[in-house]
């Protein structure tokens, strides 16, 4: 059995090409050609295909597959849901075709906007209010790896209708004479609607935390492009591994959620309570997408710490550790100078009452 | 108005000059020896009533005790005084009068411009005063420097409250040794719990001690250094799970269809509240003013 990689080639010089966030083309480092994803297209009418004798081993319950460089014939290991990587000989990029292909061709992905260095110069800057990181935490030389890589998502377009049934309450107070009244008011409340949510994302890999995934939210995704592959180049790719079917739950967890919530805000009463649920989704669609996003790794006292940046925003997210000396020192501080401050102010006001 | 301006200056023109043993004039600083700033206002005042030893402590200007009686209590206060460490007066008199503070101004200005307390700190004393006045009896105790400390409202009230049956049976003599009585027994008691919060300062006026909220500081403190630390410390997490989806919400698209609103029932319930009172005008602590600009405090009198 063989396995096809593929890799994007100058059409000019043969040179190994990658996509430029920043220029939005490819740009070939060796003859400083640029192209667009339609130039390449017209360049390039097939893409190169170079057969590679598979060589697959199992190792624990992990799998690893084993390919050829196309370009300097090194040996590329990968595990089993890596669809673009590169020679660590050459650095040329070399996309795996089988899993980029068929029923794990992505409809379409957003190109990265952000380079390294943009997510380099965020993590520098995250600690900007906040006072309790370690210092030094956000030293560069603390980026352990950074990689840009593409995440698979699925994208759930669907209708949700039906209706909720509340107990709401009005609640009114008033004193009259020395007695002081409270009169409640209950009634059941049902309101009922149709409307649509669209592309909710869920991410369909098991190697990135879905919390993780849901905090580098939203992604613009009207800067989608059509998927090919040639985006793939300069940053690593992973193929789904969550079915487009276990992957919903989140997305319909999601939205009936916020169908709930937008009902529920249409009934004006002091407090309300869903006693009932009716609500229900219809016509789900999904489209197989990837995303850009940059992971990095924070190797800090010997621990490390993954965040994440939004590859089109420039979003950066993570759980930064806490300095707990830093914490307890500005707790103190912060308790005395209250504690004074309230002292200082009611000997003031004792003062002011003329009380001396 | 003007009828009791009438009695008040018949009262100080036809019967003061009968108690007076000196003379007020110029050179003896019209007999006041305390510190008070001598303004025309307050000569007038002094010039009101008579200037008397203050050794002498009782003053029996209505002639209610026989001689006797008045050597031994005036015996009495001089050791209660000395035990005390603070003036204790009788003073009776047989004043017209339309209001009771016409009773206390007189007190007050009786004490203040007389030698009284003048041996003790912020000139401390305790007087009674008993008007005989036979239209409308009166009586009431009033406390001068730390006396009104030591003998606070709730404690004139009770010694008001033993002695006024004797006083309104014109039992003068048991009504004195049962008011000396609780003079003895307060001042061995010492200050009370509520007394404690306050003080009297250089003019004689009650105030209140400045009292640290160290709980409220404590409570309050702790409270908002666990929000502020816990508002900085969320920060640091980044990473939250998404339970929503209302970004992906397209607006345009929603139709409500279905909108219902029964009513169930309604219920009342009420209260009532409890109206916070002082417990009567006069009570706790507080300083009035005399003419002499000290302040002095009263246990708010008897008629009878």
């Amino acid at each position: 059995m063989s396995k096809k990689v593929l890799d994007n080639q100058c059409p000019a010089c043969k040179a190994p090409l990658k996509f430029n966030a920043k220029l939005g083309k490819f740009k070939c480092e060796y003859c400083e050609s640029e192209f667009t994803m339609e130039e390449l297209k017209e360049k390039t009418a097939a893409s190169k295909e170079i057969s590679h004798q598979e060589e697959k081993t199992r190792k624990g319950s992990n799998k690893y597959d084993q390919y050829h460089c196309s370009d300097c014939g090194a040996l590329i290991v990968t595990d089993e849901h890596t669809s673009a990587t590169f020679c660590v000989y050459c650095g040329n990029t070399s996309i795996i075709k089988e899993r980029v292909t068929g029923k794990f061709a992505p409809s379409r992905i957003i190109p990265f906007k952000c380079e390294k260095n943009d997510a380099i110069e965020a993590f520098k800057k995250i600690n900007k209010g906040r006072p309790f990181m370690p210092k030094f935490f956000n030293d560069e030389k603390n980026i352990e790896k950074i990689r840009g890589v593409y995440i698979p998502f699925w994208l759930y377009s669907f209708e949700v209708s039906g209706s909720i049934k509340m107990e709401a309450k009005n609640i009114r107070s008033w004193t009259s004479g020395n007695t002081h009244y409270t009169k409640t008011d209950i009634y059941h409340v049902i309101r009922g609607g149709n409307m649509e949510y669209a592309m909710v994302p869920v991410d369909g890999s098991t190697h990135f935390a879905n919390d993780m995934m849901n905090s580098l939210e939203p992604f613009h995704f009207n800067e989608f492009k059509e998927y090919n592959h040639a985006y793939l180049s300069g940053f690593l790719a992973e193929k789904y591994d969550v079915s487009s079917e276990e992957a919903f739950s989140d997305a319909k967890n999601r939205a009936l959620n916020s169908a709930t919530n937008y009902l529920s805000s249409q009934v004006n009463y002091t407090n309300k309570r869903v006693l009932e649920n009716h609500l229900q989704e219809k016509n789900v669609r999904s489209e197989y997408v990837l995303l850009p996003v940059y992971m990095v790794n924070i190797k800090y006292k010997d621990k490390m710490y993954l965040f994440a940046m939004n590859g089109q925003t420039g979003e950066f997210i993570g759980d930064i550790p806490l300095d707990k000396k830093k914490v307890l020192i500005s707790a103190i501080l912060l308790f005395l100078i209250l504690f004074l401050c309230i002292l200082l102010g009611s000997y003031l006001l004792y003062l002011v009452g003329g009380n001396v | 108005m003007k009828k009791n301006i009438f009695i008040l200056c018949s009262f100080f023109l036809f019967c003061l000059p009968v108690f007076a043993l000196e003379e007020r004039v110029e050179s003896n600083r019209y007999g006041v020896n305390k510190k008070w700033e001598l303004t025309d206002e307050r000569i007038e005042a002094a010039k009101k009533v008579p200037l008397v030893d203050a050794n002498d402590k009782v003053y029996d200007y209505a002639d209610i005790l026989t001689e006797e009686e008045e050597e031994e209590f005036c015996k009495y206060f001089q050791e209660l005084t000395e035990k005390i460490k603070m003036e204790v007066v009788f003073v009776s008199i047989n004043m017209p009068y339309s209001r009771d503070k016409d009773n206390e101004n007189f007190a007050a200005d009786f004490y203040d411009y007389n030698d009284f307390g003048l041996n003790y700190k912020g000139y401390s004393g305790i007087l009674l005063l008993r008007n005989a006045y036979e239209v409308d009896p009166y009586f009431d105790i009033y406390t001068f420097g730390d006396a009104q400390l030591l003998y606070d409202y709730n404690r004139l009230q009770v010694i008001l409250d033993a002695i006024y049956s004797s006083f309104k049976s014109k039992n003068y003599v048991g009504g004195l040794n049962i008011y000396r009585r609780y003079i003895r027994n307060y001042f061995e008691q010492g200050l009370s719990k509520e007394a404690l919060d306050y003080y009297v300062d250089d003019m004689g006026y009650l105030h209140k001690r400045y009292k640290a909220p160290l709980f409220f500081a404590l409570i309050f403190s702790t409270g908002v250094t666990f929000a502020i630390i816990w508002v900085f410390i969320s920060k640091n997490k980044m990473i939250k799970k998404a339970t929503e989806a209302n970004d992906y919400l397209n607006r345009q698209t929603v139709q409500l269809t279905e909108k219902e609103d029964k009513f169930i029932t309604t219920h009342t319930t009420s209260y009532v509240v409890s109206s916070s009172s002082s417990g009567g005008g006069g009570g706790g602590f507080s300083s009035s003013s005399g003419s002499s600009g000290g302040g002095h405090s009263s246990g708010g009198g008897r008629h009878g």
